[in-house]
Parts: C-alpha cells; structure tokens; sequence
C-alpha cells in the first residue's frame, strides 16, 4: 500500500532530476548537413588535408597555438598561447595560455605541444626532414599500431620544413626551434595542422586510427562519435577555456546529394544545409524562413598552363589566355556577385606582404589578338584537361572560357577527365588546366612557392620552371628583410602572372551554407564553421 | 546433377575472376590511387610516399599477382583511406543495406506478382490497363527522379517522414518505397505477360473444357508455367540484394554497400571496390545457381534432361 508520505518522497523524487536536467542543459542540438565529412575517413589535420576536413575540425575540435580569425579577415591571432615572441630569427617563444582543459580533463602544457610538433605524431621515427619514408615493404600498411600514415611525416615536413625541436622552458613555456631563419613561422603556427593534442590522449589509444578518431585536443567541442562516411556527432566540452559552448550537440551529417541536402533544411531535418551551389541560392531564398550566409574563402581558382605544350611554349600565347578572360562577367553570370576579383594570387591578411597595388591581366581582347599574331599563332588546338565540377561552377567555367578564349583567336578544346591522376598525367596533350590554390597562412610562401615554386606540384609534375621565379622562391622562404622579400614577391607575381605565365587567376572561390533564418550565427570567410559561443544568437 | 552443380561452380569461380580482374585493370588504368586520394593540392614528396607505401610504383602486373595471392589467402587488402581491412569495412555496411533491400524485395514480390497475375486473369479491363499505366510508370521512372518526388511530398510538404539519414526505422520507409516500387513494377509487367502466354496455351483450355475449376486451372496449371520467366528476375533481385540499392543509397544518404562503392570507386580504394565486386558477383552467381536449381523443380522436362546428361 502507498502512504502519503511516500507517494510525496516518489513525486519529489521524479520531479527532482526533471527539474535538475532542464536546469543544467537547455542548449539546443543542431544538425549541419555536408557533402563529405572527412576524406580519409579521420579527423587528424595532418592525415586530413582538406577544406572539407578544416570545416568540421578547425574552431569547434582543434585549436593551435596561434590560430586566424574567423570573425574578422583570417589574421593571425592567439589561441592557446598568449604570447609569441621573437628571440631571434630561428626562435619563437611562446607562453601557453594557463588553466586551458583537453577533453580528458587534463591541463595543457609544454609537454603537449612538444609531444604535438614531436616524432610521435608528426614526423615519425626520422625525426623532422629525414627524408625517410616509412617503408612497407611487401605488404600494405595497416594501423594495428601507433606507426604513422606514411602521408603524415611528408605533410608535416612540408608544413613546417625547418623544425628542428620545440625545446620546452617550463609547464607553459616553449620554444620553436627552427633550423633556419623562417620570418613565417608566427603564420606556419597558425595554419591548419599545427594544431595541439593531448600527450595522454594519444598514449591511450590503442592505435592511430583510433587516435585519428577522437582524438583528445582542447576546442570547444568533443568527438562522441565518428561513423566514417556517414556522421560525426560531437558534444559539448563544458570545460572550454574560451566558455560554456553554446551547443549541447553539434551533429555533421554525410549527404552526397545536393538536392537531398536543401530537401532535409526545408523539412527542418537539418539546421545547417553546406556546399549550396550558387545557381540553387534563389530557390533557398524564396522561402522566407531560410536564408544563404557565405561567401568567399582563402582559395583562389585558377587556370594553369603547361609551358612544354607546343603552342603555349610561346609566352604571348599564355598571356593571350590571361587577356581574354572577363572575370567579371563570371563572377557576375555564375556567382550571382558573391564572390570577388582578387588581386593576383595573394590575400589581404598577408599583411605587409600584400602588394596593394597589384591586379590581375586586363581584360583587353585586341592585346590578347594582337600578343597572338605577334606569336604566330596559327590556332593549333590547345587542350583544356577538364574534371566535371570539382571546384563549384567548374563546368559552366570551363565553357564560358573557352568562348572567350575562342573570341580572342586561341582555339581551346575541352577534354573531360575522370580524376586528378588523369589532369596530371604527362603527355602532348596536357597544356591548360584547372586548379585551385589557399592561402594556407599569413605569406606567399604558403601559396605561390608552396604551389608553383620548385617544390611545388606544377614544377614537380613539369609544367613549368623559371630560374629567376626559382631564385626568387629561396629568397622568399629563407629571407629575412621583408622589405627585401616583398620586392621579391612582387617580382614574382610579375613573372607567374604577367611576364612568364605559370597560371591566371580567376576569381575568389567561395562557399555558401543555407540556414534557418532564425538562427543567429554568422558564416566565416573560410571553410571552417564558427560555433563558439561568440557567433552563436549574437 | 553433380556434374551440373560442378560445371556451373566452375562457371560461376571463372565469372568471379573475370569481374574481379577486369574491375582490377578498370580502377587502376583509369587514374592514380595516390593522386586521387591525396586530392589535388598535397605536396608531391607525401603523394610520392603514399604511392610508396602501397606498391603502386610496381609494374602493374606485380600488383594484380600480388593481388591475386592475397585473394587465394583470404586476404582481400586494406582500405588505403584509413588502412581498415576492406572485408571488415564492407560487413560493417552489409546490415544497413540488407535492412533496405530485404523489405524492397518483399514490397516488389508482395505487390508485383498479385499485380501480374490479377492484371493477365482481367485482360484488357480497367484493372489490367491500370495495373500497366502503374506498372509502365513504375519501370520508367528512374529511382532517383522518384525518390526525390517522394521526399518532396512526404518530407518536405507533409513532414511526415524523414528525408535522409539512418537514425530510426522511420529514415527506412521512403528507401524502401522507392526500391520497392520499380522493381514490382518490373515484376508486374514479366509476370502479366508469363501469364497471358500460358493461359494461351492449349493445355489450359482443355482442362477448362474438361471442367476444372479456373481457380485450380490458375493455381494448379497456369501459375507452375509462367513461374518460369519470374523467378529469373527475382533470382536477379536476389542477386542485387547487396549492391542493388547504390542510387537509392545517395539520395538517402543511406550508410550501406552501395555508398561505400560509390565512394570508393571516386577514390580508387582498390581492395575496398573489388571486395564489394567480389561479393556481389558471387551473391549474384550463387542466386543464379539457385535459379537453374528451381527451373528444375519447377519444369520436370529440365530436370529429367539434367538427369539423362
């Protein structure tokens, strides 16, 4: 039988946790829907190499020492250090921000930044520039054990290609060591794969793969679960230094299909819908609860020349190809406006490296006829290696150029290609091109010698070369005097984009995500999503 | 009938290896694993390694016996995304797909064949000229075009179920509905046409004229007969169990088999695609081992010229 004083203690005693449940967490859960979640199927930046893996990661999981700002222009600011000051030209040193929790609980310090630019997660056995690879041999690699994905050492070595050792001074001092003057590093620290991870973290798990799963770092949110190709559901680390974050669950959903994609934000499936192309943008709008927020990201399109092409061999003619193109009137066709013209391959938050007064080629189609006849171009056709939509509006792009090319006399023929290893492939008939390239961090080193220069993939794939590009390259990487390395830059721009052509810039890429209008949350000019507390229903 | 069974095993491993080599040269002539994988900005010394670590810099006929080996030591490779074994990638997705496939099956049987049946009994009515505008609209309409159609209407304008996704049950239905629906379309057409064909036949009159009831003319003579032509697309069906739901996968963002062909074959993951190719090979070589099996019960004439062979 119950009494009444029971009956009473049952009704507290169910109301009680009720109360202390809708007390402690009432933030709302939301659900972005991507394109792709992670290409390789981890969430390790340095294995992860892509925008679409820095959207899910960069902000809401990882977070480096210095970090860009995502509310402003991407400049270079402090994260999880404080300060960063220049003992020499070799040598950073960087005091840690204090009383910052990774996942599991612990405090950040010294040891996990060392642990975090160390052999173990980033260079492997060889240490840093080795120039060794770890050899499989006659069986392919599998992660049973902690043996890094052979990719990560040749990544890390090209992000960061003069560590020598982060030298720890206390619990929350460290000093990067550079094994060669680098004025880049401060941008090198702030530039995706240089993020920090929990030492124990990484002991604990049981192999990489696992590690590169949920991988224990400080951001504001945590992996509670990764099913590859299909979710990423992460949960609030409430335990944050930079505050409580705003979302109880922050869900990435796989969905391929762009259709399926606004079809789940209009039935209020998602909250978040990515990858909108610019042509669907309208139809989003029209209902008046939803909105498209985005826009341009530090990634540059452009169309790449071979210059061991016959006709393209002749400088005039690529400088034709540079001429004949009326950027805007893509930009304005195909992106509706919200992009933009840059000025050559460089980006504001560059700094005092941005060459102000610099533009892309005119468009000026009697210079590009007459640099034309003065080559003696007979209108031999020019291949156009071209992969369908890999970059947004990739298609559409390609067929207006080649019409306007056509207008100028350059008789461009389109061959569709399946992959990159296809685009790439050497022979008579790779002469033009698409690519795209980022402003990784804060210095055209991390775009137009980290692309085009000796090491990068155009020279080593052998489309192009130019010794006084070259020298100009090794100026830039190992200078010191930035006056003298903006002169260099600028001569260097000179060469890649007017006199000597390696490739043209088109326009500015962007992404563009619909949302509800109602929510209040603000799309970074990058592929990253922002939802800390800062850009979240301010 | 050993002799039987032995040949058409023999005939089923040569169409394995057939399918699995040909897959082999497809993927690997047409673009660069390394390359592709990596995407189109790494740097060139971690393209340069990744095509170390796998062996891609053999000859390619080094690759496809080393491949090969591996096969007849049960060992069908390593994903190159994340290293997992390919086997466990593609068992891990096997339960999601069979959860849409298995009730699309039973939906087209369920629907298909009454469909069929009622449509040939009724020829020329109202009911049969319905069943085959259904039926024709059915098979014409790509399921992508209806998928789509259906989440317009019930997704998005009616908010009853789900769009995408595989979080409930209710995610199931839409998938389900869409593969169901071309394949009893399909079933309808064969099985209405099996029927006419039978119930032309003079042996169907004569029991008629000798005053069998129609029902047992239909169940006990016509059925058997045109049973023939409809267990060979429901063997194929039962064939295209694990790789039959790849369109219906994406556009539902449905997590099984066919999603992970689609996204290996973008990224030339080797031994992920050729363990999906050998496995539906040898489901669909197995359905239709099956299939001959049943000609023979169902047509005493093929068994008794499989005995006297």
């Amino acid at each position: 039988m119950i009494d009444r004083r029971s009956l009473l203690a049952g009704s507290a005693l169910a109301a009680l946790p009720r109360f202390a449940i809708g007390q402690s967490d009432q933030r709302p859960s939301i659900t972005v829907a991507v394109q792709k979640i992670s290409n390789t199927n981890t969430l390790e930046p340095l294995r992860e190499q892509s925008n679409v893996g820095e959207r899910v990661m960069v902000t809401s999981l990882w977070e480096g020492l210095l970090g860009r700002d995502y509310a402003g222009k991407l400049e270079t600011i402090p994260v999880l250090a404080t300060e960063a000051r220049r003992l020499s030209d070799s040598v950073v040193e960087l005091k840690l921000r204090q009383g910052v929790k990774f996942h599991n609980g612990d405090e950040l310090t010294a040891e996990d930044v060392a642990f975090s630019f160390g052999n173990d997660r980033m260079f492997g056995p060889g240490g840093p520039n080795s120039g060794a690879t770890i050899r499989v041999g006659e069986v392919n690699p599998g992660r049973t054990g902690k043996e890094l994905p052979i990719e990560v050492p040749a990544v890390a070595n090209r992000s960061f290609p003069g560590i020598e050792r982060i030298e720890v001074v206390d619990k929350y001092t460290v000093r990067w060591i550079n094994r060669t003057p680098d004025v880049t590093l401060e941008g090198r620290m702030a530039r995706y794969g240089a993020e920090i991870g929990s030492r124990r973290g990484y002991a604990e798990a049981a192999t990489w793969l696992d590690w590169s799963r949920k991988p224990v770092t400080t951001g504001p949110y945590k992996v509670a679960e990764f099913r590859a190709d299909h979710s990423l559901t992460l949960v609030a680390h409430d335990e944050y230094w930079g505050g409580r974050p705003p979302l109880k669950q922050l869900r990435f959903v796989e969905v391929p299909e762009v259709s399926s994609r606004v079809n789940g934000l209009l039935s209020g499936e998602y909250h978040f819908a990515c990858d909108i192309p610019p042509d669907q943008i309208s139809g989003i709008e029209r209902n008046r609860g939803f909105e498209v927020q985005g826009g341009t990201i530090p990634n540059h399109r452009l169309t790449v020349f071979d210059r061991n092409h016959a006709p393209l061999r002749d400088a005039r003619v690529r400088r034709a190809f540079t001429h004949a193109i009326d950027r805007q009137a893509i930009v304005d066709s195909l992106w509706a406006g919200r992009t933009s013209i840059p000025r050559g391959l460089q980006w504001e938050f560059y700094g005092d490296m941005f060459v102000g007064d610099w533009s892309v080629p005119k468009f000026d189609l009697a210079e590009a006829r007459r640099l034309l006849r003065e080559a003696g171009y007979k209108g031999d056709p020019i291949p156009y290696r071209l992969l369908n939509n890999y970059y947004t509006n990739q298609t559409p792009t390609a067929q207006v150029l080649v019409e306007m090319w056509r207008a100028a006399g350059l008789n461009v023929q389109i061959e569709m290609k399946e992959n990159w290893s296809q685009i790439l492939e050497p022979g008579a008939t790779r002469a033009v091109r698409d690519w795209s390239n980022s402003g990784l961090f804060s210095d055209p080193v991390s775009s137009l010698v980290n692309q085009h220069g000796p090491n990068g993939q155009q020279q080593q794939v052998g489309e192009y070369a130019n010794e006084e590009f070259n020298t100009l390259c090794r100026a830039l990487e190992t200078g010191t005097d930035r006056a003298q390395r903006k002169q260099a830059f600028r001569r260097m721009l000179e060469i890649a984009e007017r006199e000597d052509p390696a490739y043209t810039v088109l326009h500015q890429n962007a992404t563009f995500t619909a949302k509800r209008k109602d929510i209040r949350w603000k799309a970074a000019p990058a592929f990253a999503m922002d939802f800390r507390a800062a850009n979240w229903g301010a | 009938m050993l002799r039987f069974l032995g040949f058409r095993l023999l005939r089923a491993a040569v169409t394995i290896v057939l399918v699995v080599s040909f897959a082999f040269l497809v993927l690997r002539l047409s673009g660069d694993p390394a390359q592709i994988i990596m995407g189109a900005d790494a740097p060139p010394e971690a393209v340069a390694a990744f095509r170390q670590a796998w062996g891609l810099e053999e000859p390619l006929y080094v690759q496809y016996l080393r491949y090969f080996g591996a096969i007849l030591r049960g060992d069908l490779g390593r994903s190159m995304r994340d290293g997992r074994e390919a086997i466990t990638l593609v068992a891990e997705r096997i339960p999601a797909t069979l959860a849409l496939t298995v009730p699309a099956l039973l939906i087209k049987l369920c629907i298909g064949i009454p469909a069929g049946i009622t449509a040939a009994l009724h020829r020329n009515s109202l009911i049969d000229r319905a069943v085959m505008v259904l039926a024709v609209a059915g098979f014409t309409v790509p399921s992508f075009v209806l998928g789509l159609l259906l989440v317009l209407v019930f997704a998005v304008q009616l908010g009853w179920l789900p769009s995408g996704g595989q979080d409930s049950w209710r995610h199931a239905i839409l998938p389900i509905v869409t593969m169901g629906v071309g394949g009893a379309a399909v079933l309808a057409r064969f099985t209405r046409s099996a029927m006419l064909e039978v119930l032309g036949q003079p042996y169907i009159r004569t029991a008629s004229a000798k005053g069998v009831p129609w029902r047992a003319v239909v169940w006990g003579h016509a059925l058997p007969n045109a049973a023939i032509p409809t267990v060979t697309i429901i063997g194929f069906m039962v064939g295209s169990l694990i790789a039959g739901a790849v369109v219906v996968e994406s556009v539902f963002s449905w997590p099984g088999v066919g999603r992970l062909l689609v996204v290996a074959v973008a990224n030339r993951d080797l031994a992920v695609v050729q363990c999906i190719l050998l496995l539906v090979a040898a489901t669909m070589v197995t359905a239709n081992l099956v299939v001959d099996l049943l000609y023979g019960a169902l047509d005493p004439r093929l068994r008794n010229a499989v005995r006297g062979a």
